[in-house]
């Protein structure tokens, strides 16, 4: 065992003592008949956790152990005393104006004990980019994941049965679902009355249109890809108290709770420091779960009933409400040599945004600065808008942006290679980054292997094997 | 209506309303929250118990109808001194993550592993086809399977 002082192996060696010389105690604990039980095991305790140097020793999960029990408490393994449960009605329409919505036959119904809607939110807005989403729809519903109104009910049962007893009057407005007719001067707007584009970049390097001028072979080729919707095996859920000093407290499958916080303080219209969010343990996030979706809501029919409130989305509310990945329209334009140099590359991204904007600076920066590849080019345009359409709200998905574009751009490589006569890999060993290579944005960049990965990737499979 | 079970060894009753499921009994009525709602419609798995050794999605399962079955939950498979083979596995090789899907995962590994000593690798894969997980793919918890399976079949711990 290598350490890095005298002090350290001393207490390594004395805590690996200790370990070793405290047998797990295996008396059985008695319990009451009912759960929960509590497991008298003793918790995984890998090397790694101790004071000795961690890297070449194993680690053990540390919530591994709860996890197989199935003792993990999840949002909605959680429960209060008293606890009533919250479901949001959500729009007929993917674009329409809302006229007026009458939840009283909600609130006749025995069981129920609070509806809210859009109005009664102090500030009806949110969004960890812009603000243009409203935390319950009150003028416009501008896709059909929006939540109109929610009632707070005794059960979830009797929340549901009153969500069809809300009356909403609409009157529909054309909607548009195509990003690039949406681009169209004619298309309907969705905020505003100029322009459905809400962000867009730009990347210059070298003279591209020169570029691709000189260059023997120009590829052209336009790619999309489609919605994902991250499916976290738990659905979004969350409980929140509003307690009789005015304090909430909200427990919530949130990824990102500071973030959080905020959010629930503008939306509420409450100080921070009288809000307390918990992220309890996300039973998969992968993105999705990176801003409030209705928490403010849950605080509010706290507020209003004095109980606390859990909802927990349906596999539904799950696909329709809650963000996706941004569908891209990729147009990319290469101009190559004959020995598949590439020197020039204009690319145009169109990202189809849906109906808010969430996390779409983030991937439209992302994907705009991926969009070229890991290749050495000296000539390139990119340019990227990301549009409004009446369709589920894009946001945060793993890679924000990344695997969209490298669906493209290593398709074209292999179209490259293919019409060129190149062996794939060699194409792309010919261009790839090598230590101190620019990026596209002229980042010089540092412990560059992506060469050293290609070649020891493409020898363990057996590449050349492979290829005949 | 009257609902008589065995949980885990224990007899239990509840009064549940007609449309109950098993899962949601299980959950609200025992506190047995290790099985989980992921979609409600029988496709992910999460919900696995084992009713009368039979693996089953209890958020399909009414509870009426599992009245006098024999019910195995997660909760009913470590025992004071001993986890589980498969859970012992399962943490070992890391193969949850978030650990939402754990549950059920596991409910149908074990179930697998009681019919079946030395399960092939598409025999396994055959018993988890009803368990979605989004974090990890398969491949350690296949190992953890069969590693379980060696484990059994040497020590017979079970």
């Amino acid at each position: 065992m290598v350490t890095r002082n005298k002090d350290l192996q001393k207490t390594t060696e004395s805590l690996l003592k200790k370990k070793d010389s405290q047998a797990p105690s295996k008396k059985p604990v008695s319990v009451p008949g009912d759960n929960p039980v509590i497991y008298p095991l003793d918790l995984p305790e890998s090397d790694a956790r101790l004071q000795t140097p961690a890297v070449g020793a194993r680690a053990t999960r540390p919530d591994g152990r709860l996890h197989g029990l199935g003792q993990t408490k999840y949002i909605d393994d959680m429960s209060f005393p008293h606890m009533i449960h919250a479901k949001i009605l959500r729009s007929e329409y993917a674009h329409a104006k809302i006229i007026s919505i009458d939840t009283s036959a909600a609130e006749a119904i025995p069981g129920v004990l609070a509806t809210l809607v859009g109005d009664e939110i102090p500030v009806n807005t949110f969004g960890p980019t812009f603000q243009d989403q409203p935390v319950l729809a009150d003028t416009i519903v501008r896709h059909k994941g929006d939540g109109v109104a929610a009632v707070a009910a005794v059960n979830e049962q009797i929340a549901a049965d009153a969500l069809e007893k809300i009356k909403v009057v609409y009157e529909p407005l054309e909607a548009v679902f195509d990003p690039q007719e949406a681009l169209k001067d004619s298309a309907p707007k969705i905020h505003g009355d100029k322009t459905n584009i809400y962000t867009s970049k730009i990347i210059k390097k070298g003279d591209v249109e020169k570029g691709l001028a000189e260059s023997d072979h120009i590829f052209q080729r336009q790619y999309s890809t489609q919605m994902v919707e991250h499916v976290p095996i738990e659905p979004h859920a969350s409980i929140a108290l509003w307690d009789g000093n005015g304090r909430v407290s909200v427990w919530s499958s949130l990824g990102r709770i500071t973030l959080g916080r905020e959010d629930l303080s503008r939306t509420l219209s409450l100080p921070q420091s009288k809000i307390r969010l918990i992220g309890t343990i996300v039973g998969g996030n992968f993105g999705g779960k990176n801003e409030i979706t209705n928490e403010p809501i849950l605080a509010l029919l706290s507020k209003k009933t004095g109980r606390p409130v859990k909802c927990v989305f349906t596999r539904g509310d799950e696909f329709i409400s809650s963000t996706i990945r941004h569908p891209f329209v990729m147009d990319y334009t290469t101009g190559v040599n004959n020995d598949g140099k590439i020197i020039a590359r204009k690319i145009k991204l169109i990202l189809d945004g849906g109906a808010y904007c969430s996390w779409t600076g983030t991937t439209i920066g992302k994907g705009s600065i991926l969009a070229a590849g890991p290749y050495n080019i000296d000539n390139l345009f990119v340019e990227s808008y990301a549009v409004y359409t009446n369709k589920t709200t894009t946001g945060a998905m793993r890679g924000f942006g990344a695997p969209q574009v490298c669906f493209a751009y290593e398709s074209q490589m292999d179209e490259i290679a293919e019409k060129l006569g190149i062996d794939p890999l060699e194409l792309r060993l010919k261009n790839a980054f090598t230590e101190g290579s620019a990026s596209p944005t002229s980042q010089q960049l540092q412990s560059v292997v992506l060469k050293e990965s290609l070649k020891q990737a493409s020898d363990r499979f057996g590449w050349k094997e492979w290829k005949k | 209506m009257k609902v008589e079970i065995t949980v885990n060894g224990e007899k239990k009753i509840a009064d549940v309303s007609p449309e109950t499921t098993l899962l949601k009994m299980l959950r609200d009525e025992f506190d047995l929250t290790g099985a989980k709602l992921g979609c409600d419609v029988g496709d992910c798995g999460t919900c696995t118990v084992v009713v009368d050794g039979e693996s089953v999605n209890s958020c399909l399962m009414l509870a009426a109808r599992a009245s006098g079955s024999e019910v195995l939950t997660i909760e009913g498979l470590a025992t004071f001194q001993k986890l589980h083979p498969v859970q012992q596995k399962f943490e070992d090789l890391g193969a949850l993550q978030c650990g939402y899907c754990g549950p059920g995962m596991i409910m149908s590994a074990k179930n697998l592993l009681d019919k079946n000593k030395s399960p092939s690798v598409d025999e396994i894969r055959d018993a988890l086809a009803g368990n979605l997980c989004r974090c990890t793919g398969y491949t350690k918890m296949i190992e953890a399977i069969q590693e379980a399976a060696k484990e059994i079949n040497t020590t017979n711990a079970l």
